[in-house]
């Protein structure tokens, strides 16, 4: 199993959730999260005080998936979240050792 | 001695029996009441026998009788004591000593019993006491004290029981009333705020929502210890609640008492949620319903909220009305409250009472008392209730509507409390009377994974949300409380938060649509003037547009662009941002993140530099592809109402900013275009109006060196304070500049013929007639005193890359009589033309936006520089 932890552009999650059911993922979490790259900040000035954003609005996907999937779903998210421009955000891979489902304990892939 | 595997049987078998009969008879009739009583008298059997087979005989040391020991009894309290045993409920029960002395000889026999009823499995809350532990209340466990005020016996010595019953349980209250009523009413609260303090819950917890249950208790417990304290015996219990609420909190019992005991045997367990799935089965089974029609989840929920609304109204007002009672502290807050009476109204305890009953046969009058309601935060008495519940079938038959009701509705939605007036208003069912419009929405119930409460309470939160923002301490709340002090008409964003959702009222994909007609038909029945109509209608139909703006690259320039023209003016901007904000906030509690609210107030600022930048993008009429961002349909429509010929009235449009159009509505336009069209008959065209709480003047004319300043200054001269001003310019030199100011003398509303005698000295200085300065010192001289509340630095920005054409600068600065003039006369001085003024006043700062142009061209940076020191030594004088 491998956990998927994906930063992207707040306006390319639609197509990232759309992307992703069409490869068959069925569940995930998102996070609204801030944080910058190599991308740089953004400063407006408002009424003579100056408003500075160091930290974009981002948004981080989680998915725990069967490691058959990894691949298709890097690939989805890349595909829809690219813009080519800096900023576009990152993928993560780990592993993960064991999923349980709380209701029953079930155990293994079959969770996911 | 050890119960018998005999009786251990006989009871379990009763007991599995009768709960299967019990659970039986429930599917067959839904009667929740019949289901509390019989389980009650079950459990009763089982622990009285049980108290026979483990208690009897087992002291040795006190006279026996046939009930067992002595100084030693068994006492049901709680709900148990209530005789309101729901299936899964637990049982509390109160183990009685005469005296601390049996304690340690009766431990082994009660851990005995206790053991038997858990191994029925029956949840067992059980409490060891003796009397003297009963006559004091213990500030750590208030529970037990209200526990006692449910007592009933249930065996062992029936002496011991009445003197808990009639001597210690009075005293108790005697002695401890205020105690017991303001923990109870702390309680209480905790609770309600737990529950956001709405019965409208999408997925209500029937027995400790705010209206469940538990608030029935509550009432009736306040009541008892009220009556008891003046009575010093126990009062009749059918006389507790008051009489005029007394049939529908019966009919909400016997409601909500169907409802627990339904979830409890569907759940299996001790879960009072009503959770969506079911909503449906209760609706599908029609529980506490038989003798209504219902076809469907929604409908049945609002059965439910209506109920509990009458439980959760009572509740309140018992909580507010019997702590005043015996608190000096609640007293002497509540006298403060009570100065604030009227003519109309008595306030007693924070309660609003009418002066004169009959009085409210008068729509005026029952819509004055909202508006009360709306400015001081009260509430209103179970009594005055009364009285307006008796006057809406009168009412009904000739509803008050059109300027008569927006004029009391508009002064209520900007009051702090709008939202708990329009509370009340809607439960007592005159808020729908008056806009029948919002009655799809009531106690609506919209399935979604986001939303908490229901459409209607939705919509109030939403205004509340505006409210609240002036108190609150955080730095979001903070930025939007300082946008919506700027908003022009508040009572306009009210209005459309009231109507943002109405069209959820039929399911369907886009409720925006049918919000919509609504909004049409609201407007149509409060006769709303057009141009408030148009932004009401705006906001409605664009409520969710922002939200949708923020999922987008909110830095990226081009998004930025696209939602500021679609938005178009910095008044509806501002008022968009505030609707998203209370809209997301109203969902539910956690909605709003810090997240969320830093994206808005980026998008917001973003918009608000964008159309203060963009403000010289012009208008042509030729071709419809420079025309598209104010819109071909706008200009054809414009187009089609004018009066003047259409070369004269496309003239008039040529070469104006398009930020002129996005400012002034269709009415408006035409107006200055015949203005125009005058203006060769005499060169100046005025017109002055009041609007609401200032004034404003246009002025068309050709244009002509230091005309802005010049017509500032006069108005300055007049003691006018100027707080917003526009000037654009056409293709053909045609000016069109208005200033709206407020009266700081009144000279205007108490003079009528000072109107005229303003516009002669506007004219007369346009025309170089008059000369400005002197008139201006006159005025100063006259103006020693120094006003200034809050220090505001000067800072003066220039900017070239904004437009083709123009230099912007925007200066920031102390507001004070004159500045207009004194600032447009030295850039008229520095030979710079000012092709546009946005002027806006914030409190005590002037935020001016000026694109200048110098030989018809941008400013050069020696200009610029030139300009700068000359403002700034201008406005650092005095």
């Amino acid at each position: 199993m491998t956990k998927v932890e994906a930063i992207i552009q707040v306006s390319k999650l639609e197509a990232v959730k759309d992307a992703l059911h069409e490869v068959g993922v069925e569940g995930m979490t998102v996070f609204e999260a801030r944080g910058h790259g190599r991308q740089k900040g953004h400063t407006e000035f408002y009424r003579g005080r100056e408003y500075t954003v160091d930290l974009i609005p981002k948004v981080k996907l989680e998915l725990v998936l069967v490691d058959d999937m990894v691949e298709k779903v890097v690939q989805a998210i890349v595909a829809a979240a690219r813009t080519g421009k800096i900023g576009d955000g990152k993928i993560f891979l780990s592993r993960i050792d064991e999923a349980i489902r709380i209701r029953n304990d079930e155990r293994g892939d079959s969770v996911l | 001695m050890t119960t018998g595997s005999a009786v251990r049987n006989e009871l379990w078998d009763l007991y599995v029996k009768e709960t299967a009969a019990i659970e039986q008879d429930f599917s067959a009739t839904g009667d929740g009441r019949a289901v509390l009583k019989r389980r009650t008298a079950l459990v009763d059997l089982i622990v009285q026998r049980l108290w026979i087979e483990i208690m009897v005989g087992a002291a040795h040391s006190e006279l026996e009788t046939s009930n067992g020991p002595k100084n030693f009894t068994l006492v049901a309290t709680g709900g148990f004591g209530r005789g309101w045993l729901f299936p899964h409920s637990d049982i509390d029960l109160l183990f009685l000593h005469g005296s601390a002395n049996s304690e340690t000889e009766f431990k082994d026999p009660i851990r005995r019993f206790s053991q038997e009823l858990w191994d029925l499995r029956l949840k067992l809350s059980p409490m060891t006491r003796n009397l003297s532990e009963c006559e004091r209340l213990d500030p750590n466990n208030v529970e037990f004290a209200i526990s006692l005020l449910d007592c009933r016996y249930l065996a062992g010595d029936r002496d011991l029981f009445s003197r808990l019953h009639e001597k210690v349980i009075p005293k108790l209250i005697a002695r401890d009333c205020q105690g017991l009523i303001e923990n109870l009413g702390e309680i209480t609260r905790a609770r309600h705020h737990k529950f956001g303090n709405t019965v409208f819950h999408l997925e209500p917890n029937v027995k400790d929502g705010p209206g469940g249950l538990r608030d029935y208790s509550v009432a009736n417990w306040l009541a008892l210890i009220s009556a008891m304290e003046k009575l010093k015996v126990w009062p009749d219990p059918s006389t507790l609640l008051p009489v005029s609420s007394r049939r529908a909190l019966d009919a909400a019992l016997d409601f909500q008492m169907s409802v627990r005991c339904f979830l409890h045997f569907r759940h299996g367990r001790h879960d009072n949620t009503l959770t969506w799935s079911m909503q449906d089965e209760a609706a599908a089974r029609k529980i506490g319903v038989s003798d209504i029609e219902i076809t469907n989840a929604a409908e049945w929920m609002r059965v439910y909220f209506s109920h509990v609304r009458a439980v959760h109204r009572v509740c309140n007002q018992l909580l507010e009305e019997i702590p005043a009672a015996w608190s000096s502290l609640y007293r002497q807050f509540q006298g403060w409250r009570s100065r604030v009476a009227s003519d109309d109204f008595s306030v007693v305890d924070g309660l609003i009472f009418l002066q004169q009953p009959a009085g409210l046969r008068d729509p005026e009058m029952l819509l004055r008392l909202f508006h009360f309601m709306a400015e001081h935060g009260l509430k209103l008495s179970t009594t005055t209730e009364y009285k307006v519940e008796q006057a809406l079938p009168a009412l009904a038959a000739t509803p008050p509507r059109g300027a008569e009701l927006w004029l009391y509705l508009q002064e209520t939605l900007v009051q702090p409390h709008a939202a708990d007036a329009l509370r009340a208003m809607n439960a007592l069912r005159l808020l729908t009377l008056l806009l029948p419009e919002l009655k799809g929405i009531e106690a609506l119930v919209v399935r979604d994974f986001y939303h908490r409460y229901t459409v209607d309470e939705h919509s109030f939160l939403a205004i509340e949300n505006l409210h609240r923002l002036k108190e609150s301490k955080s730095e979001w709340d903070q930025r939007f409380a300082g946008l919506l002090i700027e908003v022009e008409q508040p009572e306009l964003l009210y209005l459309a938060l009231l109507l943002h959702d109405s069209g959820k009222a039929v399911a369907s994909d886009n409720h925006v649509e049918l919000s919509l007609q609504l909004t049409d038909s609201c407007a149509e029945r409060l006769d709303l003037d057009p141009l408030d109509r148009e932004t009401v209608r705006y906001l409605v139909a664009s409520h969710l547009e922002m939200s949708g703006a923020m999922r987008r690259d909110i830095f990226d320039p081009a998004n930025v662009r696209t939602f500021a023209e679609r938005v178009g003016a910095p008044e509806r901007l501002k008022m968009l941002c505030l609707m998203t904000y209370a809209d997301i906030k109203a969902v539910n509690p956690e909605a709003m993140t810090p997240w969320k609210a830093d994206n808005l107030w980026q998008l917001y600022i973003a918009c608000a530099n964008y159309l203060s930048r963009s403000a010289d993008e012009r208008v042509h009429t030729g071709g419809e592809k420079d025309s598209a961002s104010v819109g071909v349909a706008n200009l054809a429509h414009l187009r089609s109402l004018a009066r003047v010929a259409g070369k004269k009235f496309n003239m008039f449009l040529e070469g104006l900013p398009q930020r002129y159009l996005r400012i002034h509505g269709a009415t408006d336009v035409l107006a200055h275009a015949e203005m125009a069209a005058r203006v060769g008959e005499d060169g100046v065209q005025l017109n002055l109006k009041q609007i609401r709480h200032w004034y404003e003047l246009t002025l068309v004319t050709t244009d002509r060196p230091a005309l802005f300043a010049s017509v500032s200054g006069a108005l300055a001269a007049w003691g006018m304070n100027i707080v917003k001003a526009n000037a654009f310019s056409n293709a053909a030199g045609t000016v069109v500049d208005t200033f709206y100011f407020t009266d700081r003398f009144r000279t205007l509303e108490m003079n009528l013929q000072e109107w005229e005698r303003l516009k002669k000295s506007i004219v007369s200085v346009v025309k170089g007639e008059n000369d400005v300065a002197r008139m201006l010192q006159d005025r100063l001289k006259s103006e020693k005193t120094d006003s200034t509340k809050v220090k505001i630095e000067t800072q003066i920005e220039f900017d070239d890359s904004s437009s083709a054409h123009s230099t912007l600068v925007q200066v920031l600065t102390q507001d004070r009589p004159g500045l207009l003039y004194r600032m447009c006369s030295l850039i008229s001085k520095q030979e710079c033309n000012i092709e546009i003024a946005l002027i806006e006043t914030e409190g005590q700062m002037a935020i001016d936006v000026l694109y200048l142009t110098s030989g018809g061209s941008k400013l050069s940076t020696e200009k610029q520089t030139a300009l700068g020191l000359a403002l700034h030594t201008e406005l650092l004088a005095k």
